[in-house]
């Protein structure tokens, strides 16, 4: 009963229900807009939720990433640029149909489904976090470094151009993350005799200098791109088209959930593997893959949207942000003084159930919003890009200044802007800096006590890595994530298949 | 998308930045190791140190990679200048730059006026009346939500408190 209390909260405060509604709406439009990331929207939007009660705060957060994960399969259809990565796939058959003039169809039945896949997603949230978190309770010092190791290299990985792109972001976010006063010994690190960096350097204006104003600056090469118009028709789906994708959208929704559960993995990765099992798997398809398939479009957004769900595991259970949105998302938890991870739903276990409840709720504004005002959205995306740019620079300096009022962290934030412009444009992924900044301080911590508890030897430190049946398991896969990108990983790969 | 390919050739810039670093990571390391040395394995720069190492490494690593890449023939300063860092973006980050510094002097709307009607003006180049419409029903819209709805404090300016 009293579950049921907290997951109903923002269904019964018509504060919390606007601030869903709105950031729903918020995110499916800036999801929707090539250029414009759900992660640039919530770091952004954190800064301005900084005094808020946190249940507002979240309100408004879940739907931004509810909402802007759908939004990008909106231009994928329509003008065949994805939105967001996630929605590379959801192009791939989406723009075929529109071609055709079956926009409306496709955007109809994206929705439907990307609720659907939605819906799957907060059940796993709902049964399975509460279950990791009673055992990541057992996890020790060392087991939350190594989870953090493996955090930022799988996004640094899986993301980016190179292992050594990606390891170099990582570790600089960490060094970022190390700024400021030590809170172990208040001894100084990078602070140079500097009583503004002995306070450290803020998330949100790392966030919103790389994410922000970096996304703004590299938009401004893209200025001149034309825009393309569709005609949309038919929005509501058949509900024969809903029964007869219901087994492959089940299976997407599986597939998403654990993709997105992966910490260092996210929609995208799960949008494409669900492509591609629809592809192996569905015989027979009324128009082929690449040419306009209902069963490519539906399998990449039902698994998108899944994954949302699912990424909130690591990030509520073990403190361990799944993917950048998650980063950030776990910047604002740490922002309204609360600690995601084992204990979090121990201590506050309300805040999990809203959230639960709140992620519901963003998904019925969801179908609500995408099965409406199709005309005004294809309008607001063709809004040009000069106009967009210098507004987000605005948000993102008054984001920024709204966080200590604090006019150091405007520079700080245009200093990240153009490092992130100048990274982004040798192919390094912003992503792992935000995780580095976000986990650094506590994987430091975290190597300090185990340091600690082996009393400073070595060899008792490295012993304990293995010797612990969870540190081990970790240890195992942190060895196998170097190894996979090293070249003797193809050779041992080939060989296994052989012997398989 | 997972893992977008390198493209083949050397960028224009590129090896430079790598080179840069390069030199950045050395220097993130040596303030690293003045922390506290190796006085200790669980002493505040033990950590920092860590990072900065990988860091240098995989510069290392990155460098190696963009000398290995062949330059192409219009790789040079001029190429840096189009590609890279077009006059639009210098510009821009110039806007920027007067608009924070700006901001805490005048405050935020009459900065925010300023950066959004040459910036508009600039990039939409559909003339100043157009920009400047758009400038006073954009901050307008900004204002009402995050000072009246949200009730974001926004900067006063010293030069000129309490007009604003």
């Amino acid at each position: 009963m009293e579950v049921l209390g907290h997951l109903a909260i923002s269904w019964l405060d018509p504060w919390l229900l606007f601030l869903t509604a709105a950031g729903t709406l918020a995110g499916i439009y800036v999801g929707a807009i090539p250029g414009l990331s759900v992660t640039m929207a919530t770091s952004i939007l954190i800064s301005f939720t900084f005094k808020w009660q946190v249940n507002e705060a979240l309100a408004l957060i879940a739907g931004v990433f509810v909402g802007g994960v759908y939004g990008g399969s909106r231009t994928a259809i329509l003008l065949n640029i994805p939105g967001a990565p996630s929605a590379i796939a959801t192009a791939l058959e989406g723009y075929p149909m529109a071609k055709r003039g079956e926009a409306g169809e496709a955007i109809g039945l994206t929705t439907v489904m990307s609720v659907f896949g939605g819906f799957v997603g907060i059940v796993a949230l709902a049964m399975f976090a509460p279950l990791i978190s009673s055992f990541a309770i057992m996890f020790n010092s060392r087991d939350y470094l190594l989870l953090g190791m493996i955090g930022i290299l799988l996004v640094g990985t899986l993301s980016g151009e190179s292992f050594a792109k990606g390891a170099f972001a990582g570790a600089l976010g960490v060094l970022i993350g190390m700024v400021g006063l030590d809170p172990m010994t208040a001894e100084g690190r990078f602070t140079f005799g500097s009583i503004t960096l002995m306070g450290g350097i803020p998330y949100v204006a790392a966030m919103i200098g790389f994410f922000g104003v970096a996304e703004a600056l590299s938009q401004l090469n893209n200025l001149d791109l034309p825009v393309i118009k569709q005609k949309i028709d038919r929005i509501i789906p058949k509900l024969a088209d809903v029964k007869r994708y219901f087994r492959l959208a089940l299976r997407a929704s599986g597939i998403g959930t654990i993709i997105g559960a992966l910490p260092g993995t996210g929609g995208d990765i799960a949008a494409l593997l669900a492509y591609d099992d629809a592809r192996r798997t569905t015989r027979n398809p009324e128009v082929p893959f690449g040419k306009g398939c209902k069963e490519g479009l539906v399998a990449p957004e039902v698994a998108n949207n899944a994954a949302v769900g699912g990424s909130f595991v690591p990030m509520l259970t073990l403190g361990i942000p799944g993917d950048a949105v998650t980063a950030v998302i776990i910047g604002a938890l740490f922002i309204h003084g609360l600690k995601p991870g084992p204990l979090l739903l121990v201590e506050t276990p309300h805040l999990f159930w809203f959230t639960v409840g709140n992620l519901v709720l963003a998904n019925i504004f969801l179908l609500i919003f995408g099965l409406t005002g199709i005309k005004i959205f294809t309008k607001i995306v063709e809004c040009p890009k000069a106009i967009l740019i210098s507004l987000i620079i605005v948000l993102s300096a008054v984001g920024t200044y709204a966080i200590q009022n604090n006019p150091s962290h405007v520079y700080w934030m245009l200093g990240f802007g153009v490092a992130g412009y100048f990274l982004k444009t040798y192919g390094f992924q912003v992503g792992p800096i935000i995780l580095g900044v976000i986990l650094g301080p506590m994987m430091d911590s975290n190597y300090r006590r185990a340091m600690i508890g082996a009393r400073g030897d070595v060899g008792t430190f490295l012993w304990d890595f293995v010797s612990h049946p969870i540190s081990l398991v970790l240890s195992i896969a942190f060895a196998l994530m170097l190894l996979s990108q090293t070249p003797v990983w193809r050779p041992i790969v080939a060989r296994l298949r052989r012997g398989s | 998308m997972s893992e977008p390919s390198p493209p083949s050739a050397r960028r224009p810039g590129e090896l430079l930045f790598s080179l840069l670093l390069a030199v950045f990571s050395v220097t993130a390391f040596w303030q690293s190791y003045a922390i506290s040395g190796f006085s200790g394995l669980s002493e505040p720069g033990v950590f920092p140190m860590l990072a900065s190492a990988t860091m240098l490494i995989s510069s290392l690593v990155i460098l190696r990679d963009v000398v290995s890449k062949p330059a192409t023939a219009d790789a040079g300063f001029a190429q840096f200048r189009r590609d890279i860092v077009p006059a639009r973006l210098i510009v821009v980050v110039g806007f920027i730059l007067a608009y924070v510094i700006t901001m805490p002097l005048l405050g935020f709307l009459v900065s925010s006026a300023g950066f959004l009607f040459l910036s508009f003006w600039y990039l939409w180049r559909k003339g100043p009346l157009v920009a400047a419409i758009l400038t006073v029903v954009s901050l307008g819209a900004i204002h009402v939500v995050f000072r009246q709805v949200f009730q974001v404090v926004l900067p006063q300016g010293s030069l000129i408190q309490g007009m604003f």
